[in-house]
């Protein structure tokens, strides 16, 4: 009996006793979701292009922050810097796709996806050598984010809220809705689109699989860069970041690996829910950090009613 | 010349059915069994028995035990490293609970709770399939980890949620823990081993491993010509975790001597999926193979360079290490995706028709 | 650019000791080997740390050419803080180095029944399980100059301002990495909050979640403690002390153990720190004579791996006097058996030996840096105490005398400790001559 008061009655009247702690926890939910939302942005867009399963994105994250604080320790003002870590993301791009992707067109996905794995610890390594392994500080205040905050006072509590964190979120949205945007109204959105479509279909109207390829993981490199920024400001940058990526995975099934708003949607649940079910329900009852696994299970529990995920394209099956 | 098959004729079906159709393929069998129960133990200094022979094999055993899984039967797990773990503990309970239990006995009951939760988190491949399965197996990763750290009864609760392996002896002799002699531990992972490849051998060959390729091919295909899919699939779990949960059982007790939660996350199992793809998914010598390759780089990569007055650090070593093996893997899936194992077929083929060139 | 050759170059010099171990060895050479981590995500505080280490066997090498006559081979085994990496690293190196540095609970323990067969003992300044302060059981682990169970009673010695009874009542929490090292303190913890009336939580942080502490920030803003306690290492420090910011924990309620001090990760968050503090066994003192040789034959010259502005940093002067306790433990054996190339067991006598007063400290040129302590064959940790160190928003300030553990809580756990290892370990050889 204790124990299904535990589960079902005690902490919604916790939630209800201390709203503006309520508050507070879905806000920071909401925000780890976006950066969530972010990361599996960067894996679909990829994915609905190429069929590949960039396992590299969360590495992508740490190497292109890195750049960019290593572009700063060098001496280059800060926003130089940025448009010069995006060169650097460019070449990446371009590198990946001669070196890697080029020959192994037409592999099944078992194998693009191993050769991402692949990408992922040949850039841990390389980038160890070059950046070192030590925490670096996000240089936050020279790219002109706020770094305060606000505190409200409602309910007789408190909520503070970060102004790098509102910085985070209004920034993400602006992404998406600029990335919408590409994608559905420029040619070469529309051809990144095709591509995903029927990669044979698209080459024989004319779209250069090579060029699209190159930008798809350039772009997957600009919303690295936006993950790294706003994810650095929050803990700093170290390699140990690369963890995170593993987070995208299942808002990623969760949303459907083709769908961009699946993935912004289901990255925002899965933050918010892991957060809400942590702190009242994990904490008091299964000795917390369940923030590890909650995701994967609750994505789990979801494809078995949904195997497309929520927002997936419907799987039709053909001999 | 070397490897001439003419001359051998095959007078019945059970003859051509044999493990090994070709003489020349005994023979270096043979040779190899005999370097690693003879030659081996002769030569080898503890160092080499600890840092490559015991776990070239049992990190080729658990390889073996996940190219059941995918490679055979097609289903992708991220999830190896927490199913070895579900074996460690599980042995470590048997051990601790019943401290007259035979160790060997107890590392081979402790595969079946492995297999268990293997069956139990396969139950979702029978609705999803590919990256959204390989995803649901990273679930059962982060979950068992968890478990391994917050259940306080697996680990006895030790004060340090570690386990660690006390002396145990079998028919007198120390096997386990810090009194045991590394070749000793060698030489009952290598019967343990080459007991269970023969068995897995037998059973990819058999139904059961036809069953699977037919499953691995096409499931939807294969369940119209009447292969049971739930059958196919959740045998091959349970097999596949059977196996990798000995292989861990074996890497605690008869290697580490000690583990905490974290020694089975994701890492380990990356490298074993590692091992399993560079050696060759559908393979069983595959996985010796890129486990020798796994297990040896390192110690290369440390050693070669000072040798040849190149001096590196050891963080550089290290670095180098993690930029090497994402190479390769690279590097093995544009020039042979079909890993180490093919490259031994290629030379086989090659060596047949030697020194003619047709 | 520049930067990565010269970490190449540096890399290469210092592995020069690897290829020269061999033929040293021929000549007077003691190796003592650094299972270091340099890399993932425990690096930045691991770094400063080797640093320190390293730099001070170079200049003993450049100044004195050694000790007593014997040239000092550093090298160092990349573990990566990963237990399994450790355990092969020990592998690797029992047989030339006559010192085993885990640099880690986890790996310590994987180590530790395999000493008494290897013979190799194991040097953990200040880490590392703390019953092995009982040197009849763990006669070759060293845990000098303190163990996290002193540190856990000198600190809450001194949250509770000398007088125990005024925890009572109180909500304590203790924020650990969720690994054996953050866990360490528990035990003695436990007993303390049974005696003296106050509750403890324990909020465990998982590798995972180092960087992104959020969960455990909001749980510790809804539990209201009276005190938070840290035994967080590598980017999990930095993360807690960034999200006490956010969450508007009063930093003086703050208090970290040793591992959590380090200067780079106060940096991080500067004068919103201000007030945290962290129980120190070493301090930095620049202008003694050691580090000034350190500066001008090893820094200067351009042999250190050293990032200029770390110099005055706490963890790099801290491994600088971990490695003095290596030197000082071979300097006694050296005397003790007249010869000059110590071997492992020596080795063991000599740190079992440790004399450290005033007066040594003064000899060595290390006055302030560490608090004096000796070690017996019975006490392997020597129970130095520690000093309360305070950040002022730019830099760490002693804000206290120097504390002493109370002998009286811990001795009975370490020695319950040691014995039920003892026996979940049998056979284990326990030293008898030792009263």
């Amino acid at each position: 009996m204790d124990l299904l008061n535990a589960i079902f009655v005690k902490p919604f009247a916790d939630m209800v006793a201390a709203p503006d702690f309520l508050l507070q926890v879905l806000w920071e939910g909401l925000v780890a979701g976006v950066l969530y939302a972010l990361i599996a942005l960067g894996f679909v867009l990829i994915y609905k292009s190429s069929r590949i399963f960039n396992f590299a994105q969360g590495i992508m994250v740490v190497f292109a922050a890195l750049t960019l604080i290593g572009f700063h320790e060098h001496g280059v003002p800060a926003l130089l810097a940025v448009p010069l870590t995006l060169a650097v993301m460019f070449i990446l791009a371009v590198a990946i796709e001669r070196v890697v992707l080029r020959p192994l067109v037409n592999q099944p996905d078992i194998i693009l996806f191993m050769a991402t794995i692949g990408i992922t610890l040949f850039l841990i390594g390389f980038g160890e050598i070059i950046f070192g392994g030590e925490n670096k500080v996000m240089i936050t205040e020279e790219l002109l984010i706020p770094t305060g905050s606000y505190t409200f006072e409602p309910f007789g509590g408190f909520v503070s809220i970060e102004q790098k964190d509102l910085t985070a979120v209004v920034g993400a949205v602006v992404l998406v809705v600029v990335l919408l945007v590409f994608l559905n109204r420029s040619k070469m959105g529309r051809a990144i689109r095709a591509l995903g479509d029927d990669h044979q279909a698209a080459l024989s109207v004319g779209i250069s699989l090579s060029t699209i390829w190159v930008l798809v993981w350039f772009i997957a490199g600009v919303i690295a860069l936006a993950t790294g920024i706003v994810w650095g400001a929050r803990a700093g940058v170290s390699f140990a970041l690369e963890v995170i990526a593993y987070k995208a995975l299942p808002v990623l099934m969760l949303g459907g690996l083709e769908s961009v708003s699946g993935a912004i949607i289901g990255g925002i649940a899965i933050g918010v829910l892991e957060k809400l079910f942590e702190i009242y329900w994990g904490q008091p009852l299964l000795g917390g950090n369940t923030e590890t696994w909650f995701a994967f299970v609750l994505a789990l529990i979801v494809l078995l009613f949904r195997p497309q995920g929520l927002f997936g394209e419907r799987i039709i099956e053909r001999v | 010349m070397l490897y001439r098959t003419a001359g051998q004729f095959k007078t019945s079906y059970r003859a051509d059915h044999a493990l090994f159709p070709v003489r020349q393929d005994a023979w270096l069998l043979a040779f190899i069994l005999l370097l690693a129960f003879v030659v081996f133990p002769m030569t080898a200094n503890e160092f080499v028995f600890r840092a490559l022979l015991t776990p070239v094999l049992i990190y080729a055993l658990a390889a073996l035990g996940l190219n059941i899984l995918t490679g055979y039967a097609g289903q992708l797990s991220l999830g190896t490293g927490a199913f070895m773990g579900v074996g460690a503990y599980a042995c470590y309970k048997l051990v601790t609970i019943f401290p007259d239990l035979n160790l060997i006995v107890a590392i081979m009951l402790s595969g079946f709770f492995s297999a268990a939760i293997g069956v139990a988190f396969g139950l979702p491949s029978l609705r999803i399939k590919g990256f959204y399965l390989a995803i649901a197996t990273l679930a059962a990763q982060f979950f068992l980890v968890w478990l391994f750290e917050k259940w306080a009864w697996l680990y006895n609760y030790n004060s340090s949620g570690s386990i660690q392996v006390p002396t145990i002896s079998v028919f007198g002799h120390p096997v386990a823990g810090p009194n045991a002699t590394a070749i000793v531990q060698y030489y009952v992972v290598l019967v343990i081993v080459a007991v269970i490849t023969w068995l897995a051998i037998n059973i990819t060959r058999g139904r059961i491993g036809r069953m699977w390729k037919a499953v691995r091919d096409m499931d939807i295909a294969a369940e119209l010509v009447g292969i049971n899919l739930m059958k196919a699939k959740l045998s091959a779990f349970a097999v596949s975790s059977y196996i990798v949960g000995v292989a861990g059982a074996l890497f605690v007790f008869l290697w580490r001597g000690a583990a905490e939660p974290v020694a089975f996350d994701i890492p380990l199992s990356f490298r074993v999926l590692f091992i399993a793809i560079i050696g060759g998914l559908g393979s069983v010598l595959g996985n010796y193979l890129g486990a020798i390759l796994i297990v040896a780089l390192p110690v290369i990569i440390s050693t070669l360079p000072a040798s040849v007055g190149l001096p590196l650090s050891s963080a550089m070593v290290e670095h180098l290490n993690t930029m090497i093996i994402g190479a390769l893997i690279i590097l093995f899936l544009i020039v042979e995706p079909h890993g180490l194992a093919r490259f031994w077929a290629i030379i086989r083929e090659k060596l047949i028709m030697w020194p003619f060139p047709h | 650019m520049t930067r990565l050759i010269s970490r190449m170059l540096l890399a290469g010099s210092l592995f020069g000791g690897l290829t020269l171990a061999g033929q040293a060895l021929a000549e007077d050479a003691i190796n003592v080997t650094n299972l270091s981590y340099r890399t993932g995500p425990f690096a930045a505080t691991g770094t400063p740390l080797m640093n320190g280490q390293r730099d001070y066997i170079t200049m003993l090498n450049e100044r004195d050419g050694g000790v007593g006559g014997a040239k000092l081979v550093y090298d160092e085994c990349e573990t990566g803080y990963n237990t399994e990496k450790g355990a092969e690293c020990y592998e690797k190196t029992k047989t030339t180095s006559i010192v085993t540095q885990p640099w880690s609970t986890g790996i310590t323990l994987q180590v530790l029944p395999k000493t008494n067969v290897d013979k190799v003992p194991i040097l953990a300044p200040g880490y590392g399980f703390s019953p092995m302060a009982d040197g009849k059981v763990f006669q070759w682990a060293f845990n000098p100059p303190a163990s996290y169970w002193d540190g856990a009673s000198m600190i809450l010695k001194n949250i509770s301002e000398g007088n125990l009874e005024n925890l009572k009542g109180k909500k304590i929490v203790l924020l650990h990495l969720d690994a054996p090292y953050g866990k360490e303190p528990i035990p003695l913890l436990n007993a303390y909050a049974e005696k003296y009336g106050f509750t403890l939580l324990p909020i465990p942080v998982g590798l995972k979640e180092m960087q992104n502490q959020s969960a455990q920030w909001l749980q510790i803003r809804r539990e209201r403690p009276d005190f938070v306690l840290m035994w967080g290492w590598g980017a999990m420090n930095a993360g807690a002390l960034a999200e006490a910011a956010k969450t508007k924990f009063p930093m003086d309620k703050f208090v970290g153990i040793w591992w959590s001090g380090s200067d780079a990760d106060l940096k991080t968050i500067g004068e919103a720190g201000k007030g945290y503090r962290s129980i120190s066994w070493s301090f930095p003192v620049s202008d003694s004579k050691v580090m000034k040789d350190i500066k001008q034959l090893v820094v200067e010259a351009g042999h250190s791996m050293l990032p200029r502005e770390e110099f005055d940093y706490v963890f790099y002067q801290r491994g600088v006097v971990i490695s003095m306790f290596v030197v000082e433990g071979i300097k006694e054996a050296q005397a003790h058996f007249k010869t000059k190339a110590v071997n492992a067991e020596q080795l063991r006598w000599g740190l079992e030996n440790l004399k450290l007063d005033e007066k040594r400290l003064k000899e060595i040129g290390m006055e302030g840096m560490v608090p004096p302590f000796s070690t017996s064959c019975g006490n392997h940790s020597g129970h130095s105490g520690a000093w309360m160190l305070q950040w002022d928003g730019a830099k760490f300030v002693k804000v206290s005398e120097r504390l002493e553990a109370d002998q009286g809580m811990i001795e009975p756990l370490v020695l319950e400790g040691a014995k039920k290892y003892a026996e979940s370990n049998a056979p284990w050889p326990v030293n008898e001559e030792c009263k």
